[in-house]
C-alpha cells in the first residue's frame, strides 16, 4: 500500500438506538501518535462513538478500520478505559486482579497469567503509583484511585491505540495530573490514545487535537485551531438543534422501548 | 395422551356449568373475580412502586405466619391468621432491610435469602403438624378454590349472604377500594416521586407501610383460594396486561377489574374442559391474555409494530443491521 | 463452631483450585457410583421409626436410598453454590428465582414424554422451559414498556401456573408410575434414583470442568462485560453459557429441593460466601462447600422424619450457615463490628479520662502526683460514680492506682486520691499532644479561627498515628504551645527521653 496505515479509520458511520439516530455519517482519520480530546454536549454522541469503534453497539452503515483493519482482526492493538461508573465495584476481584485482566486479551484459553504478566501488571501499578494496594479489594478505594486501576490495566493491555472513556470524571486533582502526565508518556512512545472528556477549560490544556462532536463531527484539528468561539458555538448551541429536532422527530415516529429508562 | 387431554365437548365445559352446577360456579366465578380484582389493584400500585418482587417475596414469607397462628387458634379464624401474616410480612421487610443495609449483601439477594428461609419454615411447620391439624399443605400452596362454595355459609339478619371466604373476599375488596378512593392522590405521588411527596408534607413511610400492610390482608384472604406462590400471578398480569393497553392509571384500574372477570369465567371453563386446578387455569388464562393483548393490542402490539415498520421504511437502518 | 472458622481461615491461606475439588468430588463419584444398584425401601415406606435409629442408619450409609439421597444433595449443593455465585455477583439473583420456576411445566411435559419418571426427558424438558422463561423475560423487557421486575414475576408466575395445571391433570391419569412427580415441588432427596444421581453428577462435573476452562472469560465479563468485549471476548455467549449452566443445575436439582426453593440453593450459599471472601475463586469454593453442607444437612434431617420434604430443610441449613457468617464473618459479621467498635468507645472513654486527669493536675500546676476523684468528676462534669466506674477500667488496664494509705482499702470516695502509673501518664501526655498539635497545625496550617479547633481535636486525637504526629511536628516546627497558650507536652513529659539532658525540661514531670 502506498498510503500510510493509520491507527483509526472512520468512514461515513451512522448509528441508531432504536431508531433514533445518535451519530450521522462520521469521517474521521487519525493519525499515529497524537492525543486526542473528543469533547461535545451531553448526548452528542461521543460515548457511542467509542463503543461502535469497539464494536459494541452496532454501526447502521459505514466502516471503521483500525490499522487498516476491522476491529476484531486488531483487537490486542486496542486498549480501554471504559467509565468508572460501569462497573460493580463491589465485586469480589482485588486491585491486582483487575490489572491482570489487562493482559487476558494475550492469553489464550486455559492459560492463567504468567508470572511475567503479574510482574507486567505489578510495573504498571507501579507507573499509576497504587503499588501498595495491589492486595486491596476494589470496594475500598476512593474514585481517584478506581480510576487509577483502570489506567493500570489499560497499560497493561501493551496497546498502540487507546480509548479512554471519561477519566477525569470524579477524581482528585493529583490523580488528574498523574493520569495526564501517562497520557503524555504513552504519546511520547507513539502510541494513540482518544479520550472522551466533558470539561472544555481543561481539555484545551491537556490535548493537543481535539474532535468536537455533536452527532457528526463539528471540527477536528490541532487544538489551538479548532478551540474557537464560531466551532465551540457550532458544537454546544446554534443551528445543531434543528438536526437533534429531527432526530426528536424521528424518535416520535417510532414509539419503542426507548420510552423507557 | 389421549387420557391426558379431554376431548373438547361444548355442551359439557360452556353450557352445563351455568344449568346443572350453576349453584357452586356462581360462587367459584365470584370468589375468582374478587380475589383477581383485589390483587390487581394493590398489584398494579406495588408495581407502580417497583416492587413486584417485595410482594412475590412477601406473599411466600407470610407462611409461617399463618401456619403459626392456625396451628395456636386450631382454626381457620381471619383475625389471628391476619394477625400472623401481617407479623410475619413485616419481619420479612425489616430482615431484608436488615441484611441489606448490614452486609454488603445487594438488596436483590436479601430478599432471596429472606422468604425463602420464612417459606421453608412454614412448609416444615405445616407438614410436621398436618397429622394434627385440618391445615391441608396443598390447599395453602396451590389453593384450592373448587372447595369455597361449600365453606360455611354467613348469614346477615335471616338472609343468606354466601359462604364464608366469599363474604371475606368482598369485604376485604370494598375496605381496599375504599381506601384507594380516599387516598389516590397520595398513593400517586409517593408512587411517583418520593420527594416530592416529602415536600407536600405527604408521609412516604406511612404510606409504604400502609401498602404492605393491606397487602398481607389481601393475599392472607386470597391464599387459601389461589395459594401462596400463584399470588403473584394475580398480583401483576392484571396490572401488567392493562397497561399495555392504556397510559392512564384510572382506566388501566378499570381495566383490571375487566380482566378479573375473564380469568376467573375462562379460567373455570378451562379447568372443567380439562380437569385440572381452578387457580392454576385462571394463571394459564392471565397468560393466554397477556400474550395476546402483546401481539395484538391496537397501539403497543408487537403486531401493530411490526406492521408500522413494514409500512413506513421497507429497508429501515434496523432491519440490515 | 470453632472449628468451622478455623477451616475456613485455612482455606484462605491456601486456595486450592476448583479443579482439585473436582477431582475430589471426581473420586467419590467413582467409588459410589459402582456400588450396585439396589432398590430398597423408599424412605417414604419405612413408618414409625425412632429418630436416633433413623439417624444410625443415615451415618452407616447401609442404605442404597441414603447413599443416592446424600450424594445427590452434595452433588446439586456443588454445582448450586458455583453457579448461584456467578449469577448473585452479575446481579442475577432474581432471575434465578424466575427460571427455577419457570421449568415446571417442562417437568410436567417430561413426564408426559413417555409416562414415566424418565431422568432424560424431565432434564431436556425443564431445560427447556427454563431457557424460554428467561427468553421470555427478556423478550417483554424489549418489546414493551413493563419493567425488568414484573416482567421476572410474570414469566415466574405464568409459567408456574401452566406447570400447576398440567400436574393436576397428570394427577387424574390412570397412570401407576405418577406418584413420584409430586415431589418436584419441595424435593424429596429420598426418592432419588441411580440414574438421577449419575445426572446430577454429570452437571456438577460439567459445571467444574467449564468453570476452570473458562475462570478467566467469566471473571472478566461478569465483572466488566464492555471491558471484556474490547478484549474480543464475547460477554453474550458467556452470559448465555451460565445461563444454561444455571437451567443444568437448577433443573438437575429439583427432585431433590424442589421447584419452590430451588433459587435459594443458588443464593444463600453464594451470598454466605461473598460476606467472607472479596476474590472470586475463593467465593466460588466456598459456596461450593456451603450448597455442599447445605445438602447435606437437608438430606439428613428429612431422613430423621417420616417422609418430610427435603427441600425446606437444605434451605433452613444454608440459611443457617448465612446467619454464622452473617453475625460472626470476621471481616464483614456484625459482631466482630461490634466488638471493635465497642473495643474503640471504650478506648476514647479511657484516653478522655487520662486526658481529664492531665488537665486537674495542670490546673494544679503539677504541684500534687496526684488527683482526687471529685476533681477528676468535676472535670468530666460527670458524677462521682461514673468517674469511679471509669477509674476501675483504667486500674484493670493496669494505666492508673489509686492511694491504699489513706484509709487503707481500696474504696474510693470523694476524697480518694487516684495516681497514674508511668504508662498511663504517657498515654495521658500522648493525647493531650495530639489534641493540642492538631489544634495548633488546624490554625496555623489549615487557618481555622482559633475557636473552632476544638471539637475537630476531640476526636482526632485519639486516631493520630505517632508517625503523623512525627510529620505535624516537623511541620510546624516543634512547637511548644498550643493556639490557646497552653503548653504541649514534650517526650520529656512523657519520660520516654532523660530530663536532664533536655533544656526547659519542667518540674511537671513526675516519676510516680
Amino acid at each position: 500500500m502506498s498510503t500510510e496505515i493509520h491507527p483509526l479509520e472512520i468512514h461515513d458511520l451512522t448509528v441508531a438506538y432504536h431508531k433514533r439516530p445518535v451519530l450521522y455519517g462520521i469521517d474521521l482519520v487519525v493519525p499515529r501518535g497524537s492525543l486526542i480530546g473528543i469533547v461535545g454536549p451531553n448526548g452528542a454522541g461521543k460515548s457511542t462513538l467509542i463503543k461502535t469503534i469497539m464494536g459494541q453497539v452496532p454501526a447502521n452503515s459505514g466502516w471503521v478500520k483500525i490499522f487498516g483493519k476491522p476491529f476484531s482482526k486488531v483487537v490486542s492493538r486496542v486498549g480501554y478505559v471504559p467509565q468508572r461508573e460501569s462497573v460493580d465495584w463491589d465485586f469480589p476481584v482485588n486491585v491486582m486482579d483487575v490489572v491482570l485482566m489487562g493482559r487476558y486479551g494475550r492469553l489464550g484459553l486455559m492459560r492463567r497469567p504468567t508470572k511475567e504478566d503479574k510482574k507486567i501488571a505489578l510495573a504498571c501499578l507501579e507507573k499509576v503509583k497504587m503499588l501498595p494496594y495491589a492486595n486491596r479489594q476494589i470496594s475500598n478505594l476512593s474514585g481517584g484511585q478506581q480510576q487509577r486501576v483502570f489506567l493500570a490495566r489499560a497499560l497493561a493491555q501493551e496497546s498502540d491505540l487507546y480509548f479512554m472513556d471519561e477519566p477525569f470524571a470524579g477524581v482528585d486533582a493529583a490523580t488528574e495530573s498523574a493520569i495526564i502526565e501517562i497520557l503524555h508518556d504513552l504519546r511520547k512512545k507513539g502510541k494513540t490514545i482518544l479520550v472522551v472528556h466533558h470539561d472544555l477549560p481543561t481539555a484545551r490544556k491537556y490535548f493537543d487535537k481535539l474532535l468536537l462532536l455533536n452527532m457528526r463531527v463539528v471540527a477536528f484539528g490541532p487544538t489551538e485551531e479548532v478551540f474557537t468561539y464560531d466551532i465551540l458555538q457550532k458544537t454546544y448551541g446554534g443551528r445543531l438543534t434543528i438536526l437533534s429536532e429531527v432526530a426528536d422527530a424521528v424518535g416520535e415516529v417510532h414509539p419503542s422501548s426507548d420510552q423507557r429508562e | 395422551m389421549n387420557d391426558f387431554i379431554p376431548s373438547f365437548d361444548f355442551y359439557t365445559v360452556f353450557v352445563e356449568p351455568w344449568t346443572v352446577d350453576a349453584d357452586t360456579n356462581i360462587w367459584l366465578l365470584l370468589m375468582g373475580f374478587l380475589v383477581t380484582t383485589a390483587c390487581g389493584l394493590i398489584g398494579k400500585f406495588i408495581i407502580l412502586r417497583r416492587l413486584a418482587l417485595v410482594g412475590d417475596a412477601i406473599s411466600h414469607s407470610l407462611l409461617p405466619g399463618i401456619a403459626v397462628a392456625f396451628i395456636l387458634t386450631s382454626s381457620r379464624a381471619t383475625f389471628p391468621m391476619f394477625i400472623g401474616a401481617v407479623i410475619a410480612g413485616v419481619v420479612t421487610t425489616v430482615l431484608i432491610e436488615f441484611i441489606h443495609r448490614k452486609s454488603r449483601v445487594k438488596p436483590d439477594a436479601a430478599i432471596g435469602i429472606v422468604f425463602s428461609t420464612l417459606f421453608a419454615i412454614g412448609v416444615i411447620i405445616i407438614t410436621v403438624f398436618a397429622d394434627h391439624v385440618d391445615l391441608d399443605a396443598d390447599c395453602v400452596l396451590y389453593g384450592e378454590i373448587a372447595f369455597v362454595p361449600f365453606l360455611d355459609p354467613v348469614e346477615l339478619g335471616g338472609m343468606m349472604l354466601g359462604p364464608f371466604p366469599v363474604v371475606r373476599m368482598a369485604i376485604v375488596l370494598l375496605i381496599l377500594i375504599g381506601l384507594i378512593l380516599l387516598f389516590y392522590k397520595e398513593l400517586l405521588v409517593t408512587s411517583f416521586d418520593p420527594a416530592l411527596a416529602a415536600s407536600l408534607g405527604i408521609r412516604n413511610g406511612v404510606f409504604h407501610y400502609g401498602l404492605m400492610i393491606v397487602l398481607s390482608l389481601v393475599i392472607v384472604s386470597s391464599f387459601e383460594s389461589v395459594g401462596a406462590i400463584l399470588v403473584i400471578a394475580m398480583l401483576i398480569f392484571p396490572g401488567a396486561t392493562g397497561s399495555l393497553l392504556s397510559d392512564r392509571l384510572p382506566v388501566i384500574l378499570w381495566m383490571v377489574a375487566g380482566l378479573s372477570f375473564l380469568y376467573a369465567l375462562l379460567g373455570i371453563h378451562l379447568a372443567i374442559w380439562l380437569n385440572c386446578s381452578i387457580a392454576g387455569a385462571m394463571v394459564v388464562i392471565a397468560l393466554l391474555l397477556f400474550i395476546f393483548v402483546w401481539v395484538f393490542s391496537p397501539k403497543k402490539g408487537l403486531l401493530q409494530k411490526w406492521v408500522r415498520q413494514r409500512l413506513e421504511d421497507p429497508d429501515s437502518p434496523s432491519s440490515t443491521a | 463452631m470453632k472449628t468451622r472458622w478455623k477451616s475456613i481461615e485455612w482455606m484462605r491461606g491456601n486456595c486450592f483450585g476448583s479443579v482439585r475439588l473436582g477431582l475430589l468430588l471426581l473420586i467419590v463419584l467413582g467409588v459410589f457410583g459402582g456400588l450396585p444398584e439396589v432398590q430398597a425401601a423408599k424412605i417414604g415406606e419405612i413408618t414409625e421409626t425412632d429418630w436416633t435409629d433413623q439417624a444410625a442408619r443415615f451415618f452407616t450409609f447401609k442404605d442404597p436410598s441414603v447413599r443416592y439421597a446424600v450424594l445427590g444433595s452434595i452433588f446439586l449443593g456443588v454445582s448450586c453454590g458455583l453457579l448461584g455465585s456467578f449469577i448473585l455477583v452479575r446481579k442475577l439473583a432474581l432471575l434465578g428465582d424466575t427460571l427455577s420456576h419457570a421449568v415446571l411445566p417442562g417437568v410436567a411435559l417430561g413426564f408426559l414424554w413417555n409416562m414415566t419418571k424418565d431422568p432424560v426427558a424431565i432434564f431436556v424438558g425443564a431445560t427447556i422451559a427454563g431457557l424460554l422463561g428467561t427468553v421470555t423475560v427478556n423478550l417483554i423487557r424489549d418489546t414493551t414498556r413493563i419493567k425488568e421486575d414484573s416482567a421476572l414475576g410474570m414469566v415466574l408466575a405464568g409459567f408456574y401456573g401452566v406447570g400447576i395445571c398440567l400436574f393436576t391433570m397428570i394427577q387424574n391419569l390412570p397412570v401407576g408410575n405418577k406418584a413420584g412427580i409430586d415431589k418436584y415441588l419441595f424435593g424429596q432427596a429420598a426418592a432419588l434414583s441411580s440414574g438421577d444421581v449419575v445426572l446430577m453428577g454429570s452437571v456438577m462435573l460439567v459445571a467444574c470442568l467449564l468453570i476452570f476452562v473458562f475462570y478467566k472469560e467469566l471473571l472478566v465479563t461478569s465483572f466488566d462485560s464492555m471491558f471484556a468485549v474490547s478484549l474480543g471476548i464475547s460477554a453474550r455467549f458467556f452470559h448465555y453459557l451460565i445461563m444454561l449452566l444455571l437451567a443444568f443445575s437448577v433443573v438437575v436439582a429439583l427432585q431433590a429441593v424442589g421447584v419452590v426453593l430451588v433459587s435459594a440453593m443458588l443464593i444463600t450459599p453464594a451470598a454466605t460466601a461473598y460476606l467472607l471472601t472479596d476474590r472470586l475463586h475463593r467465593m466460588l469454593i466456598l459456596a461450593a462447600i456451603f450448597g455442599l453442607l447445605a445438602g447435606f444437612l437437608g438430606s439428613f434431617f428429612s431422613f430423621l422424619g417420616n417422609n418430610l420434604p427435603t427441600g425446606p430443610f437444605m434451605v433452613l441449613g444454608a440459611s443457617s450457615i448465612f446467619l454464622a457468617a452473617f453475625l460472626l464473618g470476621p471481616r464483614y459479621g456484625i459482631f466482630p463490628r461490634w466488638l471493635k467498635q465497642f473495643n474503640r468507645s471504650r478506648r476514647i472513654q479511657i484516653e478522655n479520662t487520662l486526658k481529664a486527669f492531665y488537665q486537674v493536675r495542670e490546673a494544679e500546676e503539677f504541684s500534687k502526683e496526684g488527683v482526687t476523684l471529685s476533681a477528676l468528676a468535676r472535670r468530666r462534669n460527670e458524677s462521682l460514680r461514673e468517674v469511679e466506674k471509669r477509674i476501675g477500667h483504667l486500674v484493670r488496664d493496669g494505666l492508673a492506682s489509686f492511694d491504699e494509705n489513706q484509709k487503707g482499702e481500696v474504696s474510693l470516695t470523694e476524697e480518694g486520691v487516684v495516681y497514674l502509673t508511668p504508662s498511663g501518664w504517657q498515654r495521658a501526655c500522648e493525647i493531650v499532644r495530639n489534641h493540642r498539635l492538631w489544634e495548633l497545625y488546624l490554625t496555623n496550617a489549615a487557618e481555622y479561627e482559633a475557636d473552632h479547633v476544638h471539637d475537630d481535636a476531640e476526636m482526632i486525637e485519639h486516631i493520630l498515628g505517632e508517625e503523623t504526629v512525627r510529620l505535624i511536628e516537623r511541620r510546624l516546627d516543634f512547637p511548644t504551645r498550643d493556639p490557646h497558650g497552653k503548653l504541649i507536652p514534650s517526650a520529656i513529659d512523657m519520660g520516654e527521653v532523660d530530663s536532664n539532658k533536655v533544656e526547659g525540661a519542667t518540674g511537671y514531670f513526675s516519676n510516680t
